[in-house]
């Protein structure tokens, strides 16, 4: 369906990259290389530059660590989407927050989009995304608190569990006011999951495409890509461009990645393959 | 000879003629993108268009489906009075090492007696020998049963990926 990101809109066929940008010191992949703000902003240029339609600031790691209160954060982000947004009037500005007080901060600041990885810990944050008109991305989680691992979590259907979950907590967007077209689901790839987990959610993520709402897909060089292939971070590239084929296939539309150019090539391929984009050129043998 | 469709003796003597390649690649289930063959399009459009709207076609049957489209295309827009005809046929497809039949040294100089004969200069080109060049000059050979080729109007003359195209019209060519 047509995607409304703010003031941003996408036609149905459209795939969008979304580039991971942290304003943190100590996520996992690029540990803290783009924490200076400059650093960040350099990113920003990099990225867009790049192709990515999206971008997704982030001020705090998805992993346990030191305690990062509400003023931190927006401290980290508030300032930060304003510069990205007064330089870069075209990209969708995402942030990365479970947090309803930042996000109505950095909505205020020309966010676009409130990517909430915990999967409504804040249940105010739906109110501030209609509040903004803003979209907002219902990830699963299963219910962990923000900033956990997962320990011993099991499902009887992992993929019906992230299905009924990023649904109710649509209908929680859509009952506050936000539009039905301005709502993304994303099952979570590692969050509150192990990796047979995660592997399940990619076999089987048709049946969330299958809801309706566009589905994001956050794979990027996750655990279970490197638990899968026995690789540690930073030779994860392979596997997480396979595992984004086997997204795209299934029909994801947003993709939260690291490496943009990669990604999109791979996207494209992988829709081109199933017929949802034409080839760029074509005339070998069509002479 | 490779089979036409409709067999040239069904055609009437035309008002006006044009020559188009059997371009696979001009048909809509092969679009992509951005489009390989924008130029030849155009003019081939473009000279389709200006044909009566009543068209006979000599073609092979996939010329006769690029034909179909190129009529189609241009349906609402062809008006004039009289009868057209459209012929579906180009050069040697043999003409570099990209091409698609690789380099064949004979190929130039094959498809420059083509486009001289076109123009009512000199003989007809060998069928066989058109053949082994992959050229589809059968329906060239067809339509000259019916007409008098004479010297045309060229809206087209290149091989850009090793194939020769042209796009041509003649006006009140002569019965034979």
């Amino acid at each position: 369906m047509t995607l409304q990101l703010r003031r941003h809109q996408f036609a149905d066929e459209d795939t969008l990259v979304m580039a991971i940008v942290n304003r943190t010191p100590d996520s996992f992949y690029d540990q803290g290389a783009t924490w200076a703000e400059d650093k960040a902003f350099e990113r920003v240029a990099t990225v867009v530059g790049q192709g990515a339609e999206i971008v997704d600031i982030g001020g705090i790691k998805a992993a346990p660590g030191v305690e990062i209160d509400a003023a931190e954060e927006k401290s980290r982000v508030v300032d930060f989407v304003a510069r990205v947004r007064e330089a870069f009037p075209q990209v969708v500005i995402s942030v990365d927050t479970w947090r309803a007080e930042v996000g109505d901060a950095v909505c205020r600041a020309g966010a676009d989009v409130l990517n909430d990885a915990w999967g409504g810990a804040d249940p105010e944050l739906v109110d501030v995304a209609a509040a903004h008109d803003a979209a907002i991305i219902c990830t699963h989680t299963g219910g962990v608190t923000p900033r956990t691992r997962p320990y011993r979590l099991e499902y009887d259907d992992v993929v019906r569990a992230a299905i009924d979950d990023t649904l109710a907590y649509a209908q929680r967007a859509l009952d506050a006011g936000v539009k039905r077209e301005a709502i993304v689901i994303d099952p979570a790839h590692d969050f509150g999951k192990n990796t047979f987990h995660s592997l399940e959610i990619t076999r089987r993520l048709d049946e969330m495409v299958a809801t309706g709402y566009p589905v994001l897909v956050s794979v990027s060089n996750k655990d279970f890509v490197g638990e899968s292939l026995d690789r540690p971070v930073g030779e994860r590239l392979i596997g997480t461009l396979a595992a984004t084929t086997a997204c795209a296939l299934a029909g994801a539309r947003i993709y939260r990645v690291h490496e943009v150019v990669e990604t999109r090539m791979t996207v494209d391929m992988a829709n081109t393959i199933a017929g949802r984009r034409l080839p760029a050129l074509a005339i070998r043998g069509l002479q | 000879m490779t089979e036409l469709i409709p067999t040239p003796e069904v055609v009437s003597t035309p008002d006006r003629v044009v020559l188009v390649p059997g371009a696979l690649a001009l048909l809509p289930a092969y679009a992509a993108q951005r489009d390989p063959l924008g130029a030849l399009r155009t003019a081939a459009l473009t000279a389709v268009t200006a044909l009566p709207a009543e068209v006979d076609v000599i073609a092979t049957p996939q010329g006769a489906r690029v034909a179909e489209h190129l009529l189609a295309a241009t349906a609402g827009a062809r008006r004039g009075a009289g009868r057209g005809l459209l012929v579906v046929g180009n050069g040697s497809a043999k003409r570099t090492e990209k091409a698609p039949g690789h380099l064949d040294e004979r190929a130039h100089a094959f498809d420059d007696a083509v486009r001289a004969w076109l123009h009512g200069d000199g003989e007809a080109p060998e069928a066989g020998l058109g053949e082994e060049l992959w050229a589809e000059v059968d329906p060239l050979l067809a339509a000259a049963k019916l007409v008098s080729w004479a010297p045309a109007r060229v809206a087209y003359d290149d091989d850009p990926y090793g194939v020769q195209y042209w796009v041509m019209t003649w006006d009140g060519l002569s019965p034979r």
